[in-house]
């Protein structure tokens, strides 16, 4: 083949949150405010925009299920098929906006992007923000597996409308998400008020920036058995990674379990390896890749991390133990 | 009638020639108008590109643009010497030789890209959304629909009185003639994305989200599977005589004989030339033995299937091949890439 300039990718960020969170006031924000880039934003609801604009796509969430024999593997048809489209443009996007229903599993649009070649080819995801209606929030979790599965896959959450509740109750909110995803970055907001770089092209999921996106990535996650309920465990060792018996393993339990654990993420020291081997994971789908080489002298440890429902941490902390050399 | 020899070293070594013009935006499709005087594009930035199908005449100036954002589908116009375009800004439009306009559907919101037409009887189907709209040589515009996803292909049947819309979960098969018959839907799991009605009306193949082909006999219901794919099969075409179906997304030409009992347990014949790159666009001549592809890498092929020979039309130059058309005689062709370069080649010599 010729050599050609390989064709930049576009990242996108997803914007999830429970039906009336803020989601439509930021993404009238976003193309309102004057920033000086340009956005595509697929949105469910065309009418719900108060900004006309020609790259504002309506989107039927069409949830897809692959035909290869994996029960959890859903896709975003229509997702494939407009970024596609998007790409025929001349006009070239600074990142894609892609917000979902109030109801929507944030699993089916996490997934397209590592599934399909061709979305994989033209476009990143960039990160999951999550806009939490402070008020509403509890009593959401109360309704169905939405609002709890929306801040489980998050990398950036907006706890929005911070004026409507008294500091003690903002507190529970806090806690509440905390327990079941201590590894997104919380804003607090006001009517959706933020910094747009605080949202977009994050890199949280570049996999080469695992490391530097998490800050307490170290800590020791679990502490009690959280039943039924979402909730993030992490393990950590000093000794090498064996990869052949970590590979069946983690193969094995996506398989498995593929369909509770929301989100997985690891950054592994694979015994000889002089780089860091970094994966990205949801539900059964999973990316991996070679990450920044260890540095002379540096203690190398491996981390793992895991969102999901129903997680047995005995069961879990066992698998990767036995990985170990 | 053929002139097209690749088994004459004469006509191999000889250059065709041909015009390229650079338009500076992705080419979505191209069409040749059924005089076969005029070629077409459809860009990324609204335009239609109307070039000459002459490669020696003068080409004229660039018309304005026709869409608001990009043009997705194009095809010839079944009821004359223009074309038909459908944008992302909602709109199907007619375009006349000169490049005037006349707007046929407009809803703002949906995106309008696929067309197909009925080769004689003036009528031509798009795809809106989950609905398939038809519209017939008196201009009468009828909807069908909903499809259980937004329609992904379009096709019609040799004589013209159905449509089949490929969608998630199979396709479907409308009677579009005056009197309404319920719909006929042939189920296979998954997503459809490109479709296919063989040119003796058999058969119709689609290709999935899978990697996969499939393939109805339209009398029976049956169907088969054809797996193996690195890539989704974005591009099918069938042989003017009905006996291959060409599949992009191999590194050759790949056919699958559906002569006599059909391709159940054959292979699927392949040949020409390796190495540059995966098939993106096939299309089989409108009247003899040939097939040209074209690459991810840029490079156009021709193939002959009679003598499985091949020779190179264009090298690769590193812009995946979008679109292909042949002309109505079967002597020139028109191809387009995702840099927005555009070439008409006269493959007489």
């Amino acid at each position: 083949m010729a050599p050609s300039a390989a064709p930049a990718q576009v990242p996108v960020t997803v914007l999830t949150g429970y039906l009336g969170a803020g989601k439509t006031t930021l993404l009238n924000r976003i193309l309102s405010e004057q920033h000086g880039k340009k956005y595509a934003v697929i949105v469910n609801e065309f009418g719900e925009l108060g900004v006309d604009n020609d790259l504002v796509v309506n989107a039927d969430e069409e949830v897809f299920e692959m035909n290869n024999g994996c029960i959890c593997c859903t896709v975003r048809g229509d997702l494939i098929r407009i970024i596609e489209g998007l790409m025929k443009r001349k006009d070239k996007f600074d990142g894609i906006l892609v917000e979902t229903t109030g109801l929507a599993d944030p699993g089916p649009v996490a997934q397209t992007f590592f599934t399909d070649d061709d979305v994989k080819a033209r476009t990143r995801l960039d990160a999951i923000v999550t806009v939490v209606d402070a008020k509403h929030f509890l009593g959401q979790l109360e309704q169905g597996d939405e609002a709890e599965e929306q801040v489980a896959f998050a990398d950036v959450i907006l706890l929005n409308k911070t004026d409507l509740v008294s500091e003690d109750d903002l507190a529970k909110v806090e806690a509440k998400i905390t327990s079941i995803n201590r590894y997104a970055r919380i804003h607090r907001t006001q009517k959706s008020k933020i910094e747009l770089d605080a949202i977009l092209d994050k890199g949280a999921f570049d996999l080469k920036r695992i490391l530097e996106f998490e800050p307490d990535f170290l800590h020791h996650g679990h502490d009690h058995d959280h039943g039924d309920e979402v909730a993030s465990l992490s393990f950590s060792s000093d000794r090498p990674v064996d990869p052949d018996k970590f590979q069946k393993w983690m193969g094995a339990l996506l398989q498995l379990r593929g369909q509770d654990i929301l989100r997985s993420k690891g950054i592994l020291a694979i015994d000889g390896a002089p780089r860091r081997y970094v994966f990205q994971g949801v539900h059964m789908m999973m990316d991996a890749d070679w990450g920044t080489p260890w540095k002379e002298g540096e203690k190398r440890s491996s981390k793992l991390v895991f969102i999901g429902r129903s997680l047995d941490a005995e069961n879990l902390k066992r698998g990767f133990e036995d990985c170990l050399k | 009638m053929s002139k097209i020899d690749l088994g004459n070293p004469e006509w191999r070594s000889r250059l065709p020639s041909s015009r390229a013009v650079a338009a500076d935006a992705p080419a979505a499709a191209c069409a040749f108008s059924r005089d076969g005087k005029t070629v077409a594009f459809a860009l990324g930035d609204g335009r239609v590109r109307l070039l000459p199908a002459d490669v020696t005449e003068v080409a004229g100036a660039a018309p304005e643009s026709a869409h608001k954002g990009a043009v997705l589908s194009l095809i010839a116009d079944p009821m004359g010497d223009g074309f038909l375009s459908g944008g992302d800004d909602g709109r199907l439009l007619r375009i006349a030789p000169d490049g005037g306009t006349t707007e046929i559907v407009n809803q703002k919101g949906k995106w309008i890209d696929k067309l197909a037409a009925h080769r004689s009887n003036g009528t031509f189907a798009a795809s809106v959304g989950k609905m398939a709209v038809v519209v017939d040589k008196a201009g009468e515009v009828r909807e069908f629909g909903p499809h259980p996803s937004t329609v992904a292909a379009i096709d019609f049947s040799k004589d013209g009185s159905r449509i089949a819309a490929a969608h998630y979960g199979g396709i479907t098969v409308w009677s579009i003639g005056q009197v309404t018959l319920p719909p006929r839907k042939l189920g296979w799991q998954g997503s459809h994305v490109a479709l296919k009605w063989s040119t003796d009306g058999k058969f119709i193949a689609t290709g999935t989200q899978e990697n996969d082909i499939h393939v109805w006999r339209v009398a029976q219901s049956s169907d088969m599977r054809m797996q193996g794919y690195p890539a989704k099969v974005k591009s099918l075409s069938w042989s003017a005589d009905a006996r291959w179906l060409y599949t992009s997304a191999q590194p050759v030409f790949t056919a699958w004989p559906f002569a006599g009992k059909g391709p159940e347990g054959k292979p699927p014949l392949q040949f020409g030339d390796e190495g540059a790159g995966l098939i993106t666009v096939v299309a089989a001549h409108p009247a003899a033995e040939f097939v040209v592809g074209g690459y991810d890498s840029g490079e156009l092929q021709l193939g002959d299937i009679k003598t499985r020979r091949s020779a190179v039309l264009k090298m690769a130059d590193g812009a995946a091949v979008s679109c292909l058309a042949w002309s109505p005689d079967g002597f020139a062709l028109a191809a387009g890439n995702d840099n927005g370069d555009l070439l008409v080649i006269d493959l007489r010599r």
